[in-house]
């Protein structure tokens, strides 16, 4: 099972980051997820074998809504391109070719989950 | 004033068992609610086991009643709200062994447990999950009087934290202030005594470690202590919390830690005798490797 990938960004990048973020409000939850660890799980819906649910998070508890979801093929094209919804949750129907997921909270923190890491 | 009724040996086949060595012992009560791990990485189906003994020796045992609930309260992250799910459904009685080997030809009596095996759908979520057992009223004959254990065990999976910290107004409750189940040996767990959701100023605590390894399919502890305690005083760790309610203690080893406040809820009597509302918080710490 592939670990999934999340760094830390510089602080010099950090700082420009919250620096932008203060010019441009709208980057308020990008600014929130650079603080913090990115942290997704995706999982078989139950009661439905068609769908993945994927749940998003952060290490400090801080809510993922709006959080950028992609899944892609092997060849990295993007199949289907969302957001996490208020509930920090996000769900797909299962492409017919393999895929992989990104949960992507900006330069530097994105967690990848591979098919094999989806229970 | 401590319990000293409280601490004496409830069965007189556990005094016989447990006579040599301790027989002055000062042992706690502490209502174990243990599950391997309290902070997964990824969701699994969980078992918890529910015994009600003296975890710093392993035993003598008392035999619990029936449970008067047993849920669990999720929450993934600070913003959402919290779910209840009642987890009654999946508690059976099994039987709890000593950990003393019995002379041959010796029968054991084994005392009345619990276990609860939920799927994974209970942990299904990233989050916390806070786990309340309310046992039934222990009465303790040796003092007259029954002992009412309201216990917390809490389980984070994949590290997106939720409602560790939240009080939830039970009648006897340690508030932690320090996640249970992310604590590193040598650490320091801080948290608060609450009934009904208030400080209960200079409450009087228990801490005990489960020295004895908690053997799920064997039903039993370990016969061996993991500690060798150099004298009485050092198996249950006393201490009072301070006019807020809050305290402090140090974690020197890892595996689990009991945290009980004595004798704190609202409630004092109990088919016409005394009753202790106890509060019990487990608490987890690993090594740094």
């Amino acid at each position: 099972m592939r670990a999934p990938v999340f760094r830390q960004p510089s602080f010099l990048f950090a700082a420009l980051l919250l620096t932008g973020a203060f010019l441009f409000t709208g980057t308020f939850t990008a600014t929130t997820a650079f603080a913090h660890s990115p942290i997704c799980n995706c999982y078989n819906d139950e009661e439905n074998d068609n769908k993945v649910i994927c749940e998003g998070g952060f290490s400090d508890g801080g809510s993922a809504e709006g959080v950028g979801v992609k899944v892609l093929n092997d060849r990295d094209r993007v199949l289907i391109n969302g957001a996490m919804n208020a509930d920090s949750i996000f769900t797909f129907t299962k492409p017919d070719d393999d895929f992989h997921i990104i949960y992507d909270a900006g330069p530097s923190h994105q967690v990848i989950i591979y098919v094999d890491d989806i229970e | 004033m401590t319990r000293n009724l409280h601490r004496l040996f409830v069965r007189s086949s556990a005094i016989a068992l447990s006579i040599v060595g301790f027989s002055t012992t000062a042992v706690a009560h502490f209502q174990v609610l243990y599950t391997p791990e309290m902070a997964p990485s990824r969701a699994n189906s969980t078992r918890f086991t529910m015994v009600f003994t003296h975890p710093v020796h392993g035993g003598p045992h008392m035999d619990m009643g029936q449970p008067e609930q047993f849920y669990v309260v999720s929450q993934r992250g600070s913003d959402s709200e919290p779910k209840r799910t009642d987890l009654m459904k999946h508690i059976k009685p099994i039987d709890w062994l000593s950990n003393t080997k019995a002379d041959a030809g010796e029968a054991q009596t084994p005392i009345k447990a619990f276990n609860a095996s939920l799927p994974r759908s209970v942990t299904r979520s990233l989050g916390d999950h806070i786990f309340v057992l309310q046992p039934a009223p222990y009465y303790e004959s040796s003092e007259d009087k029954y002992i009412q254990q309201f216990t917390r065990t809490m389980v984070n999976v994949g590290g997106v934290p939720g409602n560790w910290a939240e009080p939830m107004d039970l009648p006897a409750e340690i508030q932690p202030l320090n996640k249970p189940y992310a604590n590193w040996t040598g650490g320091v767990f801080r948290g608060r005594v609450l009934a009904d959701g208030k400080p209960v100023p200079n409450a009087e605590m228990e801490i005990e470690f489960i020295n004895h390894a908690l053997d799920q399919d064997g039903r039993r502890f370990g016969e061996a202590g993991k500690v060798k305690l150099p004298q009485d005083a050092y198996g249950t760790q006393t201490i009072y919390a301070d006019a807020q309610g809050e305290f402090a203690i140090g974690l020197p080893r890892a595996g689990w830690w009991g945290i009980c406040a004595l004798a704190i809820g609202a409630t004092t009597e109990h088919e016409g005798k005394a009753l202790s509302q106890d509060a019990v918080l487990w608490v987890q710490v690993k090594d740094m490797k």
